[in-house]
């Protein structure tokens, strides 16, 4: 048995244990004592906070509950935020703006705010993902994204060469140098890249959205860090690198090397940062791909969570202690319209925190569900595409629902274009406005939480989850199921329905097949960035210059490279020297040489 | 009776975006259009290498990740350039191509550009009225790899037309009388036993033994209910898609036992080229199956087993236990691999004496485990070593 089916009867128990614990709450007098009496001492700590038309509020709802057992319940079976099981949010405060004056206060004539001092900065929860073109293109984009924000948080795209391991001048892949992301072929570029930013400062991070070539890109950043700062900037660096291979296998296509082989790279590298980077998220475990390939929610939330518990599983048969890599762990989830999403991360978050904690032995800090979240790519369309601006900022306030750590709102232009400059400030200025304009998530948490809706949505979503656990662990676990296409044929079957209904209209999509205005050919003339002929060549002829010169070392750390692969060892120190002088195209074809190519399943 | 409409879809290298692609073919065939899919992460001259050998009427690209306009007229340029331009390129890309670019890919030679919003209904209307006519007179084949396209489409368009009758053509079958130096091997077994991947390794081990080999596979996917069928294996068969391969995939037609009406044809054209190898596959077969039986074209038959076979007595059923020179069992990491080995052991023991007496000789049937999934399989380089007839190992060929 896989640790799936652990987790499952794991999650079980737990709600075993809620429902006797509210018995006991019930029957057991002094439990009963006790627990009102924590309930009310939670309560009298709660700092009330002031509106900016006066109105004094709780900076965190708790339901009207006085009676022991249903105190049990909401303790033990959602917690409060920033306490196991961690339902209503990772951490304490999330989106709270610091604390304003209360009226007690004023009254007393205090001058300082004693709560305000112990609160921690909020984070601007906003990470915009966007690469384009060449790397000094991307780093100008970077630096007007930034200009106003006092963290740097950037998030990288790379283009489709990048993204398939291949270099910038292999055939046929001309055109496609720059699209849709940035093109990276050598540490050079990596250099180029992230110009300008203080790669050791803990007020940046950089997040580089990219899989098969993981461990190849990681080594890159690292080596580009070491270039401009020296060696003693590696344990500093602040970042998450995707590498989720399960994901690609299971959706998103971008595979390089076969399953397995892909596995071995992604833990030798995982190895690495858990013990020399402390501050890296060596794997964020997507599920935003796999909505987007056409999973239905619970899918994408059933897939995700059990390609994190195999991941866990995998890491800790490695040896890396659970309290390490546990922690720096992160997920990745689509947010659409679908009723599901109403608490998709809140379920998942609690799911993720009881099997931790209970299969994995897992510390306080390896239970987070620690969650980013971008609205659906795919709801979005192309006709009358400004209902975009509705679409996503309703997909918004459903992340901020379930109390997201950070999030991307994509702009209305992104179904036929690169976002440009004005829809991506546009998509930028939604989170703000429901963040720091609008009085729904800054004054008081639980603001959203805990409705009777709200809750039966949990209910189905959670049992629909260990549904899909127990069938993948039927097949054996992650691993076996994933062999044997079975995610992939799900997607593509809720995808194959998803489009029939829209076809025939039992699923409404405003303006493309309901209140459409016939103006089918009115497509919208947005300005257009594609990538110049020329910045393509100058890829290519720099890429040329870096192969000439390394020709010689190039082919030696080749060398040392494959026999570390043969030989079985962690092979990620290799290569970091490997990309001093190898371009990516390079290493991955030797590496391909020895582990073979990724066989698409179709 | 017309036959149905071939096509060849792809996406694009460096895209993955497989989905729209996916439930665009499954509504093709459907309609009774057989695809010939390629896969995702494509390049251009493995798509216009396919289309020409599989002599579709036309390609259908799906590009998500941009790069579309240069993408699509690559295409177009390397069709004309090798003289195939009765092939017709069409495709779509939901909002990332916009009207200008269509409108400039027009120019270029693509026929037609689906935007976001077009119904399926729409693109198969498109595509039976625009490529179901039958071909005008076919311009003369530029090289011999067309020409062996457009002849396996004659033979197989005629077979269509002349369905009640089972003459043979004449002389096909006579293959002793070109002593030819091609091996002809086939591969059956049940569907979901790994055939096509490990062929697709025993391909690369050809490539790599002889620089010079030439090497044919005929594959066979079934139709479904309306002529429609879904030609899946070029998209798993990554080291095939190389220029000294010629891979032609063919639907069953409405016939049962694993092959077309038109494989025996097919494939003595093939047999009769000048190919090292010709390498036939089998849809997946039921337990009665015998497709190599009848033609005796095929030197060694593989059977390609799953160790999921089910209970021993199954066994006694599966015909192609007798006649195989060669039985493969695949997966061979699975748990119940050593199991399958053992029994499968003990019922290829007691054809023995029955294959004396049929005059099979001494020739002994081979047993293989392999693990076709994994790069340099050992047992796969056995399996090698069986067909290709070679007397080092591939094991030992590698040390040096």
């Amino acid at each position: 048995m896989s640790k799936l089916g652990s987790i499952v009867e794991s999650v079980e128990k737990y709600n075993q244990f809620v429902v006797d614990q509210v018995k006991r709450a019930r029957t057991d007098k002094d439990f009963g004592r006790d627990l009102v009496g924590r309930w009310n001492d939670i309560k009298a700590k709660i700092p009330t906070t002031r509106t900016p038309t006066g109105i004094p509020l709780p900076r965190l709802a708790l339901p009207e509950i006085d009676e022991p057992g249903e105190i049990a319940r909401f303790l033990f079976g959602e917690g409060l935020p920033g306490e196991f099981p961690f339902l209503n949010g990772a951490y304490r405060e999330m989106y709270l703006e610091p604390i304003r004056e209360t009226e007690s206060l004023e009254k007393n004539g205090e001058t300082k705010k004693p709560a305000a001092k112990k609160i921690a900065p909020t984070e601007e929860p906003t990470r915009l993902f966007s690469g384009l073109m060449l790397a000094e293109d991307t780093n100008e984009r970077f630096h007007f994204l930034t200009a106003h924000q006092r963290t740097h948080r950037l998030s990288t795209a790379f283009d489709g060469p990048t993204l398939y391991g291949i270099d910038s001048d292999a055939d046929g892949v001309f055109g496609k140098i720059g699209e849709g992301g940035v093109a990276i072929d050598t540490v050079e570029d990596m250099v180029r890249l992230y110009d300008g930013f203080d790669l050791g400062s803990a007020n940046f991070s950089a997040s580089m959205t990219i899989s098969g070539p993981a461990p190849i890109i990681m080594a890159m950043y690292i080596a580009a860090a070491k270039r401009r700062f020296g060696p003693s900037v590696v344990p500093k660096l602040r970042g998450t690198v995707q590498a989720d291979i399960f994901k690609e296998v299971q959706a998103q296509n971008e595979t390089i090397f076969p399953i397995e082989p892909s596995l071995r790279f992604l833990t030798d590298m995982v190895e690495f940062t858990s013990h020399e980077m402390p501050r890296w998220y060596p794997i964020s475990i997507s599920g935003y791909h796999i909505g987007e390939a056409g999973s239905t929610p619970v899918q994408q939330a059933a897939y995700t969570l059990s390609n994190g518990f195999a991941y866990a599983e995998m890491f800790a048969a490695r040896g890396i202690p659970v309290d390490l890599f546990g922690p720096r762990l992160s997920f990745f989830l689509d947010c659409g319209l679908d009723v599901e999403y109403i608490a998709l991360a809140r379920v998942s978050r609690r799911i993720w925190a009881i099997g931790m904690r209970e299969v994995f032995a897992a510390g306080p800090k390896a239970q987070l569900y620690k969650l980013h979240t971008q609205t659906s790519g795919r709801s979005l369309i192309a006709a009358e595409f400004k209902n975009n601006l509705t679409r996503t900022a309703a997909e918004l306030m459903l992340a901020y629902m379930n109390a997201t750590n950070s999030s991307h709102s994509n702009s209305a232009d992104e179904p036929f274009t690169t976002p440009s400059e004005e829809w991506i400030r546009l998509a930028a200025h939604s989170q703000a406005i429901l963040l720091e304009e609008s009085g729904i998530f800054k004054h008081t948490m639980n603001m959203l939480s805990g409705s009777p809706g709200m809750k039966a949505v949990e209910r189905a979503v959670e049992a629909a989850i260990l549904e899909e656990f127990r069938e993948i662990e039927r097949l054996g676990g992650v691993l076996a199921a994933v062999e044997d296409r079975y995610q992939r044929s799900q997607i593509q079957n809720a995808a194959h329905k998803y489009e029939q209904q829209i076809y025939d209209g039992t699923r409404p999509i405003i303006a493309l097949n309901k209140y459409r205005n016939g103006n089918d050919e009115d497509m919208p003339e947005v300005k257009l960035s594609r990538t110049p002929r020329k910045k393509q060549q100058l890829q290519i002829d720099r890429l040329a210059k870096f192969k000439k010169k390394n020709a010689e070392k190039s082919k030696r750390a080749l060398d040392k490279l494959a026999a570390v692969v043969e030989s079985g060892k962690n092979c990620f120190p290799a290569l970091l020297d490997a990309v001093e002088v190898c371009s990516l195209g390079q290493i991955t074809g030797r590496l391909q040489e020895v582990v073979g190519r990724f066989r698409p399943m179709v | 009776m017309a036959s149905p409409i071939r096509i060849l879809t792809a996406v694009p290298i460096c895209d993955g975006h497989d989905s729209a692609i996916n439930t665009i073919n499954l509504e093709f065939i459907r309609h009774g259009i057989e695809v010939v899919y390629l896969g995702y992460h494509r390049p251009v001259a493995d798509i216009v290498r396919a289309a020409i050998q599989e002599d579709v009427r036309a390609i259908g690209i799906s590009s998500y990740n941009g790069g579309h306009v240069e993408f699509f007229a690559e295409v177009v340029d390397l069709l004309k350039k090798k003289g195939a331009d009765d092939i017709k390129v069409f495709g779509g890309g939901g909002g990332t191509i916009t009207h200008d670019d269509a409108r400039l890919m027009r120019r270029k030679g693509v026929d037609e550009i689906f935007f976001a919003g077009t119904s399926l209904d729409e693109m198969v209307k498109f595509v039976r009225e625009r490529y179901g006519k039958p071909r005008s007179k076919r311009p003369l084949p530029k090289s011999a790899e067309q020409e062996l396209a457009h002849n396996l489409t004659e033979v197989e368009d005629a077979k269509g037309k002349r369905s009640t009758s089972n003459k043979r053509q004449s002389g096909s079958d006579q293959r002793s009388t070109s002593k030819s130096k091609t091996r002809v091997i086939g591969f059956t077994g049940p569907g979901g036993a790994g055939k096509t991947t490990l062929i697709d390794e025993l391909v690369l081990r050809f490539l790599n033994q002889d620089k010079k080999s030439h090497i044919a596979i005929l594959s066979h996917d079934p139709s479904v209910i309306g002529e429609g069928a879904l030609l899946g294996d070029r998209a798993t068969m990554i080291n095939s898609q190389n220029d000294r391969v010629f891979m032609r995939s063919m639907a069953t037609r409405g016939q049962g036992g694993g092959l077309s009406p038109a494989t025996h044809d097919c494939l003595t054209l093939l047999a009769r080229s000048s190919f090292d190898y010709v390498i036939i596959e089998t849809v997946g077969t039921g337990q009665e199956a015998m497709p190599f039986q009848r033609n005796g074209i095929v030197d060694q038959m593989v059977l390609v087993m799953n160790p999921d076979y089910g209970s021993r007595l199954q066994l006694q059923k599966i015909v192609m236990l007798d006649l195989a020179d060669v039985v493969v069992v695949n997966k061979s990491d699975l748990q119940r691999a050593k199991t399958a080995h053992t029994e499968i052991e003990q019922r290829l023991e007691q054809n023995r004496p029955a294959r004396r007496s049929l005059g099979e000789g001494e020739r002994k049937q081979q047993l293989v485990d392999t693990v076709a999934k994994h790069h340099r399989d050992a047992g796969v380089d056995r399996l090698f070593d069986l067909i290709s007839g070679s007397t080092k190992g591939a094991t030992e060929r590698r040390k040096k």
